[in-house]
């Protein structure tokens, strides 16, 4: 797979298709590979594909650096290509203007990452070409995960948990920065005119911070984990993400980045809505 | 020669101490990462030669959130009340060798002409036992920065692991010695049985007075452009740094008062350079990763004679895209000895 | 307890003045009468001044260093501060820390003529030394001010500029963009390097301060060039983001340069060595 993602890297380059190639570059075993940016056909030589391309690259595509470059090329996996979904009905992206390189994977990390467990989109469903052979979705993951684990506790026990966990937050905005769909160019916690969330350390400030960024990204989360992986600390944000994921597919029958046709649920409204304190 | 202490002899002094009413300060396994914290108990403390905590001692002389004074309003006056030094003793042991050497690094520049009394409170209030490293993964590079896995900079104790549980404590200074006493032999004594490092240090990666030359050379023309579009502007690496020290100055309150306070902060996000004119001048992040090694490598070093760096990975290990400092540092130095073979730079 | 860098002096305001529809200036004194007994600074330098609440911001102190009673400062409406600034009124208080920086070497430029050129908010750091100069008539020699804005409303200490004029050797050149004259308007029009280069002054035995937007820089030093100024004669205030003014926040430095405590004043001659990080 690695031999045709860089051929194809190549030929996109070289034919002036596109100016950059968004992909995973070497890595030793045990870390992580590191996103790179390939601008030169003879540098596709340094695309690779294996067990540790845990990033998702989608979130280069909305930065200004990257957008400077000119037409790109991003190697996605079917999580990824999610993000690219949500992405382009929030009209972030070109998608005419993207060239889209789809991984078939069957999972990443050793252990293999908990969210691969229950994937449904091994095969990338919308690239313009799919490297890999075809692979089955897994069935359903059996047994309770984190977040039923989470949910069964007592509303008391969630609040010492969390409480616990902000406690190590130290505000670098890892989880923000890895996150394809925060791209906001001044985001909330950056604004001054009022303050509206204390920059500082506490439970005030990284309260108001993870509970504020999860809402901004109800309907919106597609689940790739890379706010989890990305935390210094080891909080495990993405429980937030994934407790509104849940109340959004039980609400509003809806799974951002599944269906490129469906509109968003905060972009979009039908007469035939549950609510009736809006009629 | 000093008496080989059993790790529970150790788990008993740090008791000993938290029950003073100290703050002890050690790493703890968090889930899956191993953290620098404030023990509850001493059964918490890892005493692991072999593994580096994700986060870095800073936190426990320059913390990521410090109210430096308080204020209340009332009309047209403001009452100022002082937030006291802290006076509370601290300990932080089982710290890396590369945690350490931060401290004296550090004390260059909060010294700098005004002094920062936090800063210096905790310090003088805090003895450092490190303990010696007996492994290393890719990212470290202390060896090329002139430090190494005993190295006491820093330290006022080191420990070192004889296996079987056992320890050996070696004092450095007084402060250190007075923690263990009658059990600490003295630093530069002849070793106890073996506990040297498995396998050997580090290979030395790159040459920092070369890089440094080369950056003072080369501000506008850098090797490392394609390396840094990686980066994706978030503040990982300053904070999980022992000697990255940036920080923000913010009034947090209400109508009736609140705190002035120092919070951490990183030359890598983007709105920290920014003009309230809107004017930028490190408006996108290859400028801002060049901030971050010129401060490092070249005007740290110049302005206080040593580099801002212990070499301990942290960046790397912990940034969201493996970037760090290394592989930035050995493009420049590559780059570097390619033109002296070409036209030796001046020094 | 040792002194706390980080805690502000508390000042009360004693007169607030618009200066242009968006430009203030504050006259401030310490509250504590021991303190300022004890103050002293040095023109050129600059300080931290907070509004309570709302934060600290940088600004050069733009009163002379001979006057004892109280410091002042300008400021323009632009941000989350500025704009707290903007409300404050007499008897209010505000915080102050300084001063910082290394000011203008007022020292070296005796014996010198003294050529101050400036634009728009550029004016507040060049009155200080104006006055400084003024009260110390004798150990300068023939001062030029060539000060010019977008438009008349937008000149900063308008009536000083008069008063300055009335001087012994003192000239005063105020000009304003094509444009922004209005139809009294007595002084030049036109840009200032254009206008400066027209007023045609001596550069014999002179120093330059100029101080305004990069771009006013870069078209003004050419002109002192051809009018026969060395570099290490011309000298410069700069501006950069600060919060600590004390070299520790990590923030100011333009290249290998700390603007809060190698600068902010430099000569060209520095500048030339200092990368385009501000």
């Amino acid at each position: 797979m690695t031999q045709r993602l860089r051929e194809t890297a190549r030929r996109l380059l070289q034919e002036g298709k596109v100016q950059v190639v968004i992909g995973y570059g070497p890595s030793k075993p045990g870390a992580a590979a590191p996103p790179v940016l390939i601008t030169r056909p003879e540098d596709a030589d340094k695309l690779e594909w294996n067990g540790r391309c845990f990033a998702n690259l989608a979130v280069y595509l909305t930065r200004k650096e990257v957008k400077a470059l000119g037409k790109a090329a991003v190697v996605v996996k079917g999580c990824d290509e999610k993000a690219l979904v949500v992405l382009e009905k929030e009209s972030q992206i070109d998608r005419a203007a993207l060239s889209v390189i789809g991984m078939v994977c069957e999972g990443v990390g050793t252990p293999r990452a908990a969210k691969c467990a229950s994937c449904q989109v091994r095969v990338p469903r919308f690239a313009d070409e799919v490297i890999g052979e075809a692979a089955q979705p897994a069935a359903a993951a059996p047994g309770p995960n984190g977040l039923d684990r989470l949910m069964a506790k007592s509303p008391a026990e969630r609040w010492a948990f969390w409480k616990t966990e902000f406690a190590r937050c130290v505000k670098c905005y890892a989880c923000r920065q890895v996150c394809p769909l925060c791209y906001c160019e001044r985001c909330i916690a950056d604004k001054n005119r009022p303050v509206v969330i204390d920059t500082s350390a506490t439970p005030k400030g990284n309260f108001a911070w993870h509970i504020t960024r999860a809402f901004h990204l109800a309907a919106r989360c597609i689940g790739c984990g890379e706010c989890t992986r990305a935390c210094p600390a080891g909080i495990p944000l993405g429980l937030l993400n994934q407790a509104l994921a849940q109340a959004t597919e039980e609400d509003f029958g809806y799974r951002p980045g599944m269906d490129p046709q469906a509109e968003p649920v905060f972009g979009s409204w039908s007469p035939a809505d549950k609510e009736d304190f809006i009629r | 020669m000093s008496a080989a202490i059993p790790v529970a002899a150790l788990r008993e002094l740090i008791a000993g101490w938290i029950g003073q009413g100290k703050l002890v300060a050690a790493p703890v396994q968090v889930g899956d990462r191993l953290l620098y914290q404030a023990l509850a108990s001493a059964q918490d403390a890892v005493f692991d030669a072999r593994r580096r905590p994700a986060n870095s001692i800073k936190e426990f002389f320059f913390p990521r959130h410090e109210p430096i004074f308080r204020y209340r309003i009332e009309g047209k006056e403001i009452a100022l009340a002082e937030v006291a030094p802290q006076e509370r003793e601290q300990i932080v042991i089982a710290s890396k060798p590369c945690d350490a050497a931060a401290l004296p690094i550090l004390d260059h520049v909060f010294n700098w002409d005004f002094e920062d009394s936090f800063y210096t409170a905790r310090r003088a209030r805090t003895t450092v036992v490190s303990l010696a490293c007996q492994a290393h993964d890719d990212a470290c590079f202390c060896t090329s920065l002139g430090s190494g896995p005993e190295d006491e900079s820093g330290s006022d104790a080191m420990l070192h692991d004889l296996g079987d549980g056992q320890f050996e404590v070696r004092a450095i200074t007084e402060k250190g010695g007075a923690l263990f006493p009658d059990r600490a032999g003295k630093s530069g004594d002849t070793p106890g049985p073996s506990c040297r490092m498995a396998g050997s240090p580090p290979n030395e990666q790159f040459d920092p007075a070369r890089v440094a030359r080369y950056l003072a050379a080369n501000f506008e023309s850098p090797p490392w452009k394609d390396l840094t579009l990686a980066c994706l502007g978030c503040g990982v690496c300053a904070y999980t740094c022992p000697t990255c020290h940036c920080f923000d100055i913010v009034d947090e309150g209400n109508a009736a008062g609140g705190a002035r306070v120092k919070n951490w902060d990183s030359c890598q996000f983007p709105l920290f350079t920014l003009h309230a004119s809107g004017h930028n001048p490190r408006a996108v992040q290859p400028q801002r990763q060049r901030q971050r090694l010129f401060h490092k490598f070249l005007i740290y070093p110049r302005k206080f004679g040593t580099v801002l760096c212990t070499g301990c990975g942290n960046c790397e290990r912990n940034c969201p895209v493996g970037l760090g400092v290394l592989k930035v540092l050995q493009a420049i130095d590559d780059e570097a000895k390619r033109l002296d073979e070409k036209e030796p730079l001046q020094a | 307890m040792k002194k706390n860098l980080y805690k502000p002096d508390l000042m009360e305001v004693l007169d607030v003045q618009r200066q242009t529809p968006d430009v203030k200036s504050v006259r401030l004194r310490f509250r504590d009468g021991d303190r300022a007994r004890d103050f002293s600074f040095r023109v050129g330098q600059f300080g931290q001044f907070s509004v309570f609440g709302s934060g600290e911001a940088t600004f050069n102190i733009c009163s002379s260093s001979t006057w004892k009673d109280y410091i002042e400062f300008c400021f323009r409406r632009t941000g989350r501060v500025t704009e707290t600034l903007w409300q404050i009124e007499k008897g209010d208080t505000l915080g102050f820390r300084g001063p910082y920086g290394n000011g203008y070497p007022m020292e070296e430029w005796e014996g010198r003529n003294l050529i101050f050129i400036g634009g728009g908010i550029a004016m507040p750091p060049i009155r200080c030394a104006v006055w400084y100069a003024l009260e110390n008539r004798a150990k300068y020699g023939d001062i030029t001010i060539v000060y010019g804005a977008r438009t008349v409303a937008d000149l900063t200490y308008a009536d000083e500029l008069d008063e300055w004029s009335k001087h012994e050797r003192v000239r005063v050149i105020r000009c304003v963009d094509p444009g922004g004259e209005t139809p009294d308007w007595k002084g030049e029009i036109g840009l200032i390097p254009a206008v400066l280069e027209r007023a045609q002054v001596p550069a014999e035995n002179a120093i330059a301060l100029v101080i305004g937007p990069p771009i006013m820089i870069k078209f003004t030093l050419p002109v002192l060039d051809r009018m026969g100024l060395p570099e290490e004669d011309i000298y410069t205030s700069l501006e950069n983001r600060m919060k600590c003014g004390v070299g520790k926040c990590g923030r100011c430095n333009a290249g290998p340069v700390y603007v809060c405590k190698d600068g902010p004043v430099f000569t060209m001659k520095q500048l030339r060595s200092i990368p385009n990080d501000f």
